[in-house]
């Protein structure tokens, strides 16, 4: 009777019609790995996925609060699963499929709210699958897919086959725009290894929350930096693909899928001006260190306004911000420089998007800068202060938040410093739903609030009010 | 719990059995002689239940479990529903299968025979079906809002009772007529009970209210304090009682004079973990409880709010059913045992 049995570990795989769901399912279900797994899958008779150990489902949904969406859970999931645990010889796991247009967050909830599903199951991830091909296109006509991405403990890139770099580079920044603190594995065929995506702990507030250093960093205007050291001449700085100067000159359209110019691919016959804005700064020396101490120059330089580079136009290595015309695959421009020695270079978007680079030259140190892209209404804001906060204070503000802003913020995760507190405040939330509880000590190491949101409609500014106000004075 | 001992009732274990399954549910042959018990795991196992001990022979299985198993009102079959989807009728004579259908998509929940033994109505997935005690399909009724969770007919047999999310609907079945009445409540309805006097229909919920309708009204009345759903509804056999659970305490409302509305229920406390299983006695007033603690309890609540009598089982109490005639009692367990006790006087 004092056998407490272990909490059974649930993974929710969420992801868009075609995604690869079913295809990781029998990958995860086909591998000897000993495991006694049961699939709850809620596209019914749909998809075969290879196991006896497979229930339908039908999504039923019930607000335990009235009206109140974010106590929303899936009744047909506490009747399966109460029913599942009725045995002996218990499962080991057990894997979630949602449908393409599910929103995740009930069943999430579910385990949160429901006393009985608390004491035996565990949610362990929410892993969404994207499917590169057709990511950008659903992203852009359907919440679902942001709103899955936004959810997520892990992002599978799937079919990355089936698209170039560029366009993964693309993606991979989108998702970071959206969900500032997934992991992305990229993967062909769903073919990934069992064990990152199954215990990964996520919700485990005894693990210690794994938040994307760069993520935490402040907003850059840019995502990528490199310094190089350079003699002095002219450099080709070149977008990927050939530049077709006949059929641009003559109004034609380049069909390539280098293209980033989405209007080109469709076949319209707007010509879209694009540009990349990037600052040269001339540095020290060519360094990890003197690429970091730029960081601030380049910030104000990103303040200044920029002068326009049409294409084959030049550059000069001194400190400035440019704007370079990327319509066309291809497009190429002339860095110049004067004096021999160490130069930066800040893109505003990855480089490996247009495939823009200084042709014959690597970079001796570069650095990718958390993407900050707000192109899509779903974000993530992050946090970080060394601060001591106010216990009282902080209830006060995370209090409000969650009564007023409970229904837009999706996710949120945190590693708190509060005042008095010898050990580390871990936090996470689905929603309105909320744990958290006293993790490790300190000891030794910097004492520091890193806190995560992501969600719809955030606004920085209000989020970083609220956490001043939470500041022990 | 403190039992008392000055009334004059007890439970004595009789006999025992080990099976190699979670013991789910189980009903009694109406002569109390055979059991048939549900298998978390799958197993569909008949008990002999006799005076000479007990004998046990696995008839059947549910792949990925049995969930619900009926007996035939006056006679000598019975049927098994599983996660498999699938319902079989056997012979209890040998066990032997009768007839095996699918009777809709998804997992088969809930099973009731008629008290007249001619009709079993199941619920599968969303559709709730009527077949001969033979397996041949009588009707199936238009595909529900919701999936089924659990059937009840009324005491006439004339009314089935059909527990979803956001409703109780209620089959009429007259000369082969069907009617449907919707009794509703934005919640999903966990449990179905008719009152045996037919005035009314109750049902635990999952939003941890428990509702109850006068059927000749239709005016719902609803009890609110439970600290989770409200999974366990039984009214006791003369229909004074409505007995009900969402945790460690069974909650007793008195339905006679002018009825619950407005006073406190009884709380029978006692159990110091989550009661899964409630009985009434049939042709008394008994009742037993038995759940997470592993105690098996006995009411008398006419006469006292405290336990006349507390057994300890060797693990959860999973099920609970008294015998047709109301002398016995089979308590089932996670752990596989089953038991039977029976009420003496003391």
């Amino acid at each position: 009777m004092s056998v407490i049995p272990s909490r059974v570990p649930v993974t929710v795989l969420t992801g868009f019609l075609g995604s690869g769901k079913t295809t990781l399912l029998n990958r995860i279900l086909s591998e000897k790995h000993g495991k006694r797994i049961a699939v709850i899958e809620n596209e019914f008779g749909e998809v075969g996925v290879d196991s006896e150990l497979v229930i339908g489902a039908e999504e039923e949904l019930f607000e335990t609060n009235n009206g109140c969406i974010c106590c929303t859970v899936r009744g047909d999931l506490i009747r399966i699963l109460g029913q599942l645990m009725k045995r002996r010889d218990r499962f080991d796991y057990i894997l979630i499929e949602t449908t393409g247009m599910a929103d995740p967050g009930p069943v999430a909830q579910t385990f949160f709210l429901d006393d009985e599903l608390k004491t035996q199951f565990a949610l362990d991830a929410i892993v969404t699958m994207v499917d590169a091909k057709h990511f950008e296109q659903h992203v852009d006509e359907l919440n679902e897919p942001a709103e899955q991405v936004a959810f997520a403990d892990l992002v599978l890139l799937n079919k990355t086959d089936l698209v170039d770099e560029a366009a993964l580079a693309r993606i991979e920044s989108r998702i970071r725009g959206i969900n500032g603190t997934a992991k992305i594995h990229r993967t062909k065929n769903a073919d990934v290894p069992i064990d990152k995506v199954l215990n990964v702990g996520a919700f485990d507030l005894n693990r210690a929350l794994q938040v994307d250093e760069a993520f935490l960093e402040p907003e850059y205007p840019f995502e990528w930096g490199g310094v190089y050291s350079l003699t002095p001449g002219d450099y080709l700085l070149k977008a990927a693909g050939e530049h077709d100067h006949a059929a641009h000159d003559h109004g034609a359209h380049d069909h390539g899928h280098e293209h980033h110019d989405h209007e080109h691919e469709h076949g319209g016959h707007s010509h879209k001006h694009e540009d990349l804005e990037l600052v040269v700064l001339p540095v020290p020396e060519a360094t990890p260190t003197a690429l970091k101490d730029a960081l601030e120059r380049a910030v104000r330089g990103f303040a200044e306004p920029a002068t326009v580079v049409n294409c084959h136009g030049t550059l000069a290595a001194t400190a400035a911000h440019y704007a370079v015309d990327i319509s066309h695959a291809g497009a190429d421009f002339t860095l110049s420089v004067k004096q021999p020695g160490a130069y930066a270079l800040f893109f505003e978007h990855h480089p490996l998007e247009f495939g823009l680079h200084l042709v014959g030259q690597r970079p001796a140190a570069e650095r990718k800068f958390a993407s900050h892209h707000h192109e899509d209404d779903i974000s993530s804001i992050g946090i970080s202060d060394p601060r001591p906060l106010d216990p009282a204070k902080l209830n006060q503000w995370l209090d409000y938040l969650l009564k007023t802003r409970g229904q837009d913020i999706f996710r949120m995760k945190g590693v708190l410093n509060v005042k008095g507190e010898d050990r580390r405040q871990v936090f996470h939330g689905v929603h309105m739903m909320f744990d958290a509880q006293p993790e490790r000590l300190w000891g030794a190491a910097p004492r520091m609030n890193n806190l995560v949101f992501i969600g719809r409609g955030l606004d920085r500014a209000e989020f970083e009010a609220g956490f001043e106000s939470a500041v022990a004075k | 719990m403190a039992a008392k001992q000055s009334l004059s009732f007890a439970l004595e274990p009789r006999a025992s059995v080990t099976l190699d399954d979670y013991v789910v549910d189980c009903a009694w042959s109406p002569d109390g002689t055979q059991l048939v018990v549900a298998g978390g795991e799958g197993k569909v196992a008949l008990l002999g239940a006799g005076p000479a001990g007990m004998s046990v022979e696995i008839v059947g299985e549910h792949l990925l479990g049995t969930l619900a198993v009926a007996w035939q009102p006056h006679g000598r079959r019975f049927a098994s529903a599983g996660q498999d989807g699938a319902v079989v009728i056997r012979d209890a004579e040998n066990g032997r299968e009768i007839a095996r259908f699918k009777p809709g998509m998804g997992a088969a929940q809930a099973l009731a025979f008629a008290p007249n033994g001619e009709l079993l109505a199941v619920a599968a997935g969303k559709v709730v079906s009527l077949w001969t005690p033979a397996g041949e399909k009588v009707h199936a009724f238009a595909p529900a809002s919701s999936t089924a969770v659990a059937l009840a007919f009324d005491k006439p047999g004339i009314d089935i009772g059909v527990a979803l999310n956001g409703e109780i609907a209620v089959h009429r079945i007259e000369n082969s007529r069907y009617e449907t009445r919707r009794y509703k409540w934005p919640a999903p309805s966990l449990t179905v009970n008719f009152s045996g006097n037919g005035r009314f229909l109750a049902s635990g919920m999952a939003d941890g209210t428990l509702h109850f309708w006068n059927r000749s009204t239709g005016k719902d009345s609803q009890m609110r304090g439970y600290d989770g759903k409200v999974q366990l509804v039984g009214w006791s056999d003369n229909s004074r009682y409505l007995a009900t659970s969402a945790g460690n305490d069974v909650v007793l409302w008195d339905f006679s004079g002018r009825g619950p509305e407005g006073t406190r229920p009884v709380v029978l406390s006692g159990h110091t973990d989550r009661v899964d299983c409630i009985a009434w006695q049939p042709g008394g007033e008994h009742l037993v409880s038995g759940g997470r603690d592993w105690r098996l309890a006995l009411w008398r609540p006419a006469k006292a709010r405290e336990a006349i009598d507390v057994q300890m089982a060797d693990s959860d109490i999973s099920a609970l059913r008294w015998s047709p005639d109301g002398k016995r009692v089979a308590v089932g367990e996670k752990h596989g045992r089953l038991t039977v006790f029976e009420l003496v006087a003391r």
